[in-house]
């Protein structure tokens, strides 16, 4: 089974629940954690290891909302599922602003939990690769000398290779041997190559404005 | 038809009117005239001899008593159906045919003027429930109706010529006669007949058993005190008083259909013992006698009847408050449970979710053969358990949706505490409300009506967690319930840390419809005041020397 490895944690605060879909997410193929409250998984950190968490929404203590906005303030990526036994529209709209992948009613048929954790562990993976990607090209970035990074910034805004020449006040032949150098560090063979590494590390909306 | 197939027939009608049946137009006049026959025949037995006076004339009274039965439109064949019983018992005694014609004719004249009277204050069938309807029924039927129907008798006589009797003195005694025997007959027809032989055969063996005494008590000392050779002349006084008891009791215990059937007892011994020269009332002339044991009669009836109407009246008035009370009781809890429906969905989905997901991991278990059976034992226990919490949560709901008779058991409150903070533990969890308790080790015991507590305690329980998500930030929500033993009682308080509650709030929160809730009835304090007085206990509410308000029930130990 692809999903052997992920881990998905499991908080609530219903003792049987709890055990319950802990046995269905293990007979699935998962590791699986459990928590019997927010302060307790807050408390006990899981690792984040690749996978998705399961949030009660309904618990004394920390509500499940709650607990969801103190995992995005620890910078916790992972996808939450929300459950709940009373759901309400309002809940639930709630939940799904702040960035629930979904919503689910207790109680809720094993094919449709298993579906949805399938689903928010593949997101999971999807995002962990893109970070991947992405950590990868922050180290060759690292790695461009002073000259050889404003050679990159002025060829990822167009310029030709004597206009670079001209901003930067050397040889044209100067510039061609930089942006060779510099295409190899970044492990890139052609613009849109490079175009696309230095496209990923963008903060979300940088273009926007 | 012969005299066995008349009574087996009469036998399968009243058999057919005690299930519930009312006869049909045929035997409703068969009932009347067998009914006239053996009424007038009672009236005869009621002379006293030498001179033919009758000291009590039930026929007329009975007639008077079927029309207020009857819808109006059936007088007319209900009266003709006595003329056969007249005629039959009347001709026996060798009276002119004339005479006897007049007397059916006035007879008549009495039933119509009371029923008439009485239908025109109260329309329909006459119950005797209330003070103002006995009231009507003496005024009309027992004083107005035999007064002017004398009159007509007496002229009729005169007219006729029957007799040498001077006409005040008929007028006289023709109306004592049927003032007696409306006051015995009317209300012991119109009391049975609304109170149903039915009713009498569901009475429990205990009620049965003091009926017999009642009855069997009335008749000795009715027995002894007019039935006997009179001993001592200066005894005889005291022995007026002697049924006295056995009266109060049947007024008091038995209701109105009691208290006529005691009077009709009274009335029938009293002057079967002076027609045979037994008792107190054998001194004098005929017309003297008669006139003191009448007079006695109606006395010690009349009392009666109005004492026995009177505490009827004010039990029902009771009876019906009583019935408001649980009802109103009901209703607020009602609407308190659909106020914490989602709650109560929440403590029912959690079992449900536990019981699916075991199911289901069952089977995936099994299907992968990867489930060791210690693993699958365990789980089938874990459904076992929450099915039991399920159904647990279904029989609580069940016992406070029902409606109940108050009834009062001994309850350890603790145990109420822990019921009332499981049903609404959904709601509290759905509202980030954490729940503190403390509760006292070895509390004594209350005696109470275990719906009403916990509604009381719901109640509390509720508007606390209400005033906690309207005015105080989650994380603040903190809900304490203690219980600790005081002076010969339980007290139970319930602590909120919401805004708390204003001068005017405390002032009125305990009055009917006064509510600072959107969709509140403003029912849920005043009815759990009410309920606690019910169980001699307190309800009060203080606010708290930081910020919320504290709600505190004391309930007196077993």
């Amino acid at each position: 089974m692809s999903s052997a490895q992920a881990c998905v944690s499991v908080v609530d605060d219903d003792a049987a629940v709890l055990r319950s879909v802990g046995r269905l997410l293990q007979a699935a193929g998962y590791s699986v954690r459990t928590f019997s409250s927010g302060q307790d998984f807050l408390a006990h950190p899981d690792g984040g290891a690749p996978g998705c968490i399961v949030i009660d929404l309904s618990m004394p203590g920390l509500s499940g909302l709650q607990l969801q906005q103190a995992l995005t303030k620890k910078a916790d990526r992972r996808p939450v599922v929300f459950i709940s036994g009373a759901g309400s529209i309002a809940t639930s709209v709630e939940a799904m602003k702040a960035g629930a992948v979904d919503f689910l009613t207790k109680p809720f048929d094993a094919s449709r939990l298993l579906g949805v954790i399938g689903a928010a562990v593949e997101r999971d993976r999807g995002s962990r690769g893109a970070q991947l990607e992405r950590a990868a090209v922050d180290t060759r970035l690292a790695s461009l000398t002073p000259r050889e990074r404003e050679v990159l910034d002025l060829v990822v805004a167009g310029k030709l290779n004597k206009q670079i020449a001209a901003e930067l006040g050397t040889a044209e032949k100067t510039v061609k041997v930089h942006r060779a150098r510099m295409m190899r560090k970044m492990q890139v063979d052609s613009l849109a190559g490079l175009v696309r590494a230095w496209t990923s590390i963008q903060p979300p909306g940088a273009y926007s404005t | 038809m012969d005299v066995h197939s008349a009574s087996r027939r009469l036998l399968d009608l009243t058999g057919r009117w005690r299930a519930g049946a009312v006869p049909g137009p045929l035997a409703q006049m068969l009932l009347v005239a067998v009914g006239y026959y053996a009424a007038a025949r009672v009236g005869f037995a009621f002379t006293l001899q030498p001179h033919p006076i009758s000291t009590l004339w039930p026929p007329n009274a009975l007639l008077l008593a079927t029309l207020l039965l009857a819808p109006g439109r059936a007088w007319w064949w209900l009266l003709a159906a006595a003329l056969p019983a007249h005629l039959l018992v009347e001709l026996q005694s060798g009276v002119p045919k004339t005479m006897v014609l007049g007397w059916y004719a006035s007879n008549c004249s009495e039933a119509l003027i009371g029923a008439a009277l009485v239908r025109g204050f109260v329309p329909g069938p006459l119950r005797l429930d209330s003070l103002r309807k006995v009231g009507l029924f003496l005024l009309c039927a027992v004083l107005a109706a035999p007064l002017l129907s004398s009159f007509i008798d007496a002229a009729l006589v005169h007219l006729i010529g029957w007799g040498e009797s001077a006409y005040w003195d008929m007028v006289q005694r023709r109306f004592a006669a049927n003032v007696l025997a409306e006051l015995t007959v009317g209300p012991l027809i119109l009391t049975w007949a609304a109170f149903g032989v039915a009713r009498l055969r569901a009475a429990s063996m205990a009620r049965s058993a003091e009926t017999a005494a009642l009855f069997g008590g009335l008749f000795a000392v009715c027995l002894v005190a007019f039935d006997l050779p009179q001993i001592d002349a200066h005894v005889a006084p005291a022995l007026f008083y002697a049924p006295l008891p056995f009266l109060l009791w049947a007024a008091v215990r038995m209701g109105t259909p009691g208290a006529a059937s005691a009077i009709a007892l009274l009335t029938v011994t009293t002057i079967w013992g002076a027609v045979n020269g037994l008792g107190p009332f054998v001194d004098g002339t005929p017309a003297d006698t008669a006139r003191e044991m009448q007079l006695f009669l109606i006395a010690a009836s009349v009392p009666m009847l109005l004492l026995a109407v009177a505490l009827e009246e004010r039990s029902r008035a009771e009876r019906e408050a009583h019935e408001q009370r649980l009802q109103l009781t009901h209703l607020s809890r009602v609407a308190m449970l659909g106020e914490l429906s989602g709650g109560i969905a929440h403590e029912l989905n959690q079992p449900l979710t536990a019981i699916l997901s075991n199911a289901q991991a069952a089977q995936h278990f099994i299907a992968n053969k990867t489930g060791s059976p210690e693993m699958l034992s365990e789980i089938l226990q874990d459904i076992v358990l929450a099915d039991v919490r399920a159904s647990e949560v279904i029989r609580r709901l069940h016992s406070l949706f029902r409606r109940g008779e108050t009834e009062f058991r001994p309850l350890d409150v603790n145990a109420l505490v822990g019921e009332v903070l499981d049903i609404v533990h959904g709601d509290l969890v759905t509202r980030s409300i954490e729940v503190r308790r403390h509760l006292g080790a070895s509390l004594p015991e209350v005696s109470g009506d275990r719906v009403e507590l916990q509604q009381v305690l719901l109640n509390l329980v509720v508007n606390a967690s209400e005033a906690m998500s309207a005015g105080t930030a989650p994380g603040h929500r903190v809900l304490t319930v203690c219980t600790e033993a005081e002076a010969g009682a339980v007290k139970v308080s319930v602590i909120d840390s919401g805004p708390g509650f204003t001068a005017e709030q405390r002032e009125r929160m305990f009055e009917a419809f006064y509510t600072t809730k959107a969709q509140g009835l403003g029912l849920g304090l005043s009815i759990s005041r009410a309920i606690m007085r019910v169980h001699n206990g307190h309800l009060w509410g203080d606010a708290n020397p930081g910020s919320g308000a504290s709600f505190h029930i004391t309930l007196p130990a077993a």
